[in-house]
């Protein structure tokens, strides 16, 4: 499921993140990888902020679609 | 020998305030990712010939960003002697990505676990000598917060200069990669040779944009590297750069499970805590309009108010005492009028508003250093996005409410071309600390009794963003969406008073620098002008309509006849020295208003405030939006957008104003009476009560938003299940 659907609090193994373009690019550099953990913080509106490698990144709707957990 | 050490890492890492801790600088430092958008440079304290370059932040060599080029082109190809690597130990894993990046660029690498202090706290135990055998570089604990390790962190970078010892990178992709860029460094390597051909094969495996331009290949060449690169990503079903990333990032989870031990995380920390109230759906813009509304209050309506009266003190003091100096040492009269009117009075006239925008610039440096300025992004992209932008570019316009060229610079965050020229573009609109002298004076001489004049301004800059954003969106120039928005959140954290004390010095002292130079030599040019003709002859009060000011004005003041201000040569003038400062505008206007009368009604001088407000902003900006454009073409464009729209708007002001207030007293002639101006203070431009009904009103404009979209959301699910 996208990560917008994701219920706050639980760790989520990603997936896959969908698209090949730069954003996907940043966002793995970010540790936003394949097999790695990420856990929802909060969430509005479909934006959501999430604990990844440890350090609290912010995405939007459109973005966090793409990312399968 | 001289020595170049560079200062690289993630953003928000800390590198800044290391910076100033070995060089003794007192550069800007913030709590947000992107603070530092431009390279600096200092000496470092204690040995001969080494410079330290501070670097934006990366968490990549492959730059997203137009700051993270900046960073990357640095270490690229102008090769520091070597690298301090400035690691968040709060967050290894992350940034041990970029060190096994900049491991490879064949420079020394010396790695600094910074945020000890922090890491500590929280039990988190890391093994530095293990992580230094694996990383195959020394690494070095450090808190530059508290200047402990930096000694030796300095000596080991100095000595890893010196002797020049590279690190051989230690990571290893799987077989069947590194077999492909093999594959690739072979084919490169028939090219041409490069003592770095294993990374450059690594990043052509990566298609890299720049090291593709950089070298040049042969087409035949570059189609048989596509085709290695192709089989690659057809059997891991994912792309070049990825692939990388994914086993880099493996590699990196080996290393920190070797040499880090965590504690169970125990709940939510206190900066989630204080994420769920200040980032929650129904709060968040609440509680941002109330900050606002306390930063504005407390330091023009409150504080700033009661420093203005000691400002005047002071400046007339300093008046008097000049002009029973110079009358005691003989000067001539047109000295003494230079000195006392000319350049003491109209300086004066603008100090009067130095410590409210100090307080506003420390209230502002609060909100970098705490960590709301991430967030502020955050919850501003939801409304940004509905016309255009990014919540990024919310970023440089707040900046921009104490001046347009650090916002102007910090539009450098904003991933989309288009996006990040529209914000250059439309940051100016946002009312800067140097235009408020202006809507001060024409407030206190012709809305005396008027509260909503000056909130107005900056309800009119805002608007002025936004329907721009929505009717240039539209344009070819800018059409396309924003970037989705990704940023870091940083902990929160008490803000340092350092920091905070640099900060305001630093404006301070900008300022002062200001009137000193350009204002200064500004008022006198204007004095000059003001006094002598054309064939310098001394004019003196009665004769001004002679001098070479009043030519001037004379000869320009058509164009602005259709906004209302073009019958007096005065206002002309003073539309034009605006660009020099927005401050000249109330130093031409209070010293060509204490010789002659300077007409205005109400209506025109609403007219000339929207005229200033939204035109091409003071030279310094016109510079910084030149600068980061990269081109007179799109500065141009910008600068004639701005003035067009002032134009336009100043135009209806005067036109629709003179028609519906025609014959009430807003249409009634009035001459400004300079003598009154020193009692014109920003409190008049943002009183309080005034601002408090204003964000009130927002406010509610914010919430029935939100419920709206809460109602057409669920009836769209009705219909849906319908």
């Amino acid at each position: 499921m996208p990560l917008t659907m994701a219920k706050a609090g639980e760790d989520l193994l990603i997936k896959k993140i969908l698209g090949r373009d730069e954003t996907k690019n940043f966002l793995e550099t970010l540790g936003f990888v394949i097999g790695g953990i990420v856990t929802v913080v909060s969430e509005n509106n479909g934006n959501v902020i999430v604990m990844v490698k440890n350090s609290r990144v912010a995405i939007d709707k459109s973005m966090a679609n793409r990312i399968m957990v | 020998m001289n020595i170049k050490i560079a200062l690289a890492g993630n953003p928000n890492s800390g590198k800044t305030t290391m910076f100033n801790e070995l060089t003794g600088s007192s550069q800007h430092v913030g709590n947000w990712p992107g603070v530092t958008v431009e390279k600096k440079e200092g000496n470092l304290k204690g040995y001969k010939g080494v410079t330290v370059v501070d670097l934006p932040g990366i968490y990549s060599l492959s730059p997203y960003t137009l700051e993270e080029v900046v960073a990357r082109d640095f270490l690229l190809k102008e090769q520091p002697d070597a690298i301090i690597n400035i690691i968040d130990a709060s967050n290894i894993e992350r940034n041990l990505y970029l060190t096994t990046q900049l491991a490879e660029l064949n420079i020394p690498v010396v790695a600094a676990l910074n945020m000890m202090d922090i890491v500590e706290k929280t039990g988190i135990k890391i093994n530095t000598e293990k992580l230094s055998k694996l990383l195959n570089c020394s690494v070095v604990e450090t808190s530059a917060v508290k200047g402990t390790g930096l000694k030796e962190l300095v000596s080991k970078a100095v000595e890893a200069a010196k002797t020049n010892v590279k690190n051989v990178p230690t990571l290893e992709f799987s077989k069947y990669v590194s077999d492909a860029i093999t594959g690739i460094e072979n084919i490169y390597n028939s090219y041409e040779y490069s003592p770095n051909s294993r990374w450059i094969a690594a990043k052509l495996f990566e298609k890299d944009k720049l090291v593709m331009e950089n070298i040049k290949l042969p087409e035949d060449l570059k189609s048989a590297i596509m085709e290695i690169v192709e089989e690659a990503e057809n059997k891991y079903d994912d792309d070049s750069e990825s692939i990388i990333t994914n086993q880099r990032y493996e590699y990196i989870e080996k290393i920190v499970k070797d040499t880090v031990v965590k504690q169970k995380r125990s709940g939510l920390s206190s900066s989630d805590k204080i994420d769920s109230v200040v980032t929650n759906k129904l709060l968040a813009l609440p509680i941002f309009f109330a900050v606002m509304w306390l930063i504005y209050y407390v330091s023009i309506s409150t504080i700033g108010d009661m420093t203005i009266g000691y400002v005047e003190t002071i400046v007339g003091f300093i008046q008097v005492g000049v002009e029973n100096l110079l009358t005691s040492a003989g000067a001539s009269f047109w000295a003494i009028d230079l000195a006392v009117n000319g350049i003491i009075g109209s300086i004066g006239a603008i100090f009067t508003f130095v410590p409210q925008l100090m307080i506003l610039f420390f209230f502002l440096s609060l909100l970098e250093d705490s960590g709301y300025m991430a967030r502020v992004a955050f919850i501003m992209d939801r409304i940004f996005r509905k016309f255009g932008l990014s919540g990024k570019s919310f970023i440089p316009m707040l900046i921009g409410t104490g001046c347009s060229i650090p916002g102007i610079m910090a539009s450098r965050t904003v991933e989309n071309e288009k996006d990040r020229r529209m914000t250059i573009m439309l940051t100016p609109f946002v009312p800067c600390g140097a235009k408020l002298p202006v809507f001060a004076m024409f407030i206190a001489l012709m809305f005396p009794n008027d509260a909503w004049v000056g909130p107005s301004m900056y309800l009119i800059g805002i608007s002025a963003v936004i329907i721009s954003g929505i009717v240039l969106k539209k344009t070819k120039l800018f059409a396309g969406d924003p970037a989705p928005f990704i940023m870091e959140l940083p902990n929160y954290k008490m803000p340092r008073m350092k920091g905070v004390a640099i900060h305001m010095w630093e404006k301070a002292k900008s300022f002062v620098i200001k009137a000193g130079t350009v204002i200064f030599l500004s008022c006198t040019v204007l004095w000059v002008l003001q006094n002598f003709s054309a064939t310098f002859e001394y004019l003196g009060a009665e004769r001004v309509d002679e001098s070479m000011l009043a030519s001037i004005g004379g000869a320009i003041r058509w164009i602005f006849v259709p906004l209302g201000f073009g019958d007096s040569w005065a206002a002309s003038v003073a539309s034009i020295t605006g660009l020099i400062a927005k401050e000249v505008v109330v130093a031409t206007f209070a010293s060509v208003g204490s010789v002659i009368p300077i007409e205005f009604t109400q209506v025109t001088a609403f007219a000339f405030m929207v005229f200033t407000l939204l035109a091409a902003p003071c030279f310094a900006a016109i510079g910084a939006i030149r600068n980061e454009m990269g081109n007179w073409k799109w500065t141009l464009i910008a600068i004639g957008y701005q003035t067009g729209l002032a134009y336009v708007l100043s135009f209806l002001v005067n036109t629709v104003g003179s028609f519906i207030f025609r014959g009430t007293s807003a249409t009634e002639r009035k001459i400004l009476d300079i003598s009154i101006m020193e009692e014109a203070a920003e409190g008049a431009v943002v009183n309080g009560d005034i601002v408090l009904i204003i964000f009130a009103a927002i406010l509610f404009v914010a919430i029935g938003f939100m419920i709206y979209n809460k109602f057409s959301l669920s009836v769209k699910k009705a219909e849906a299940k319908a």
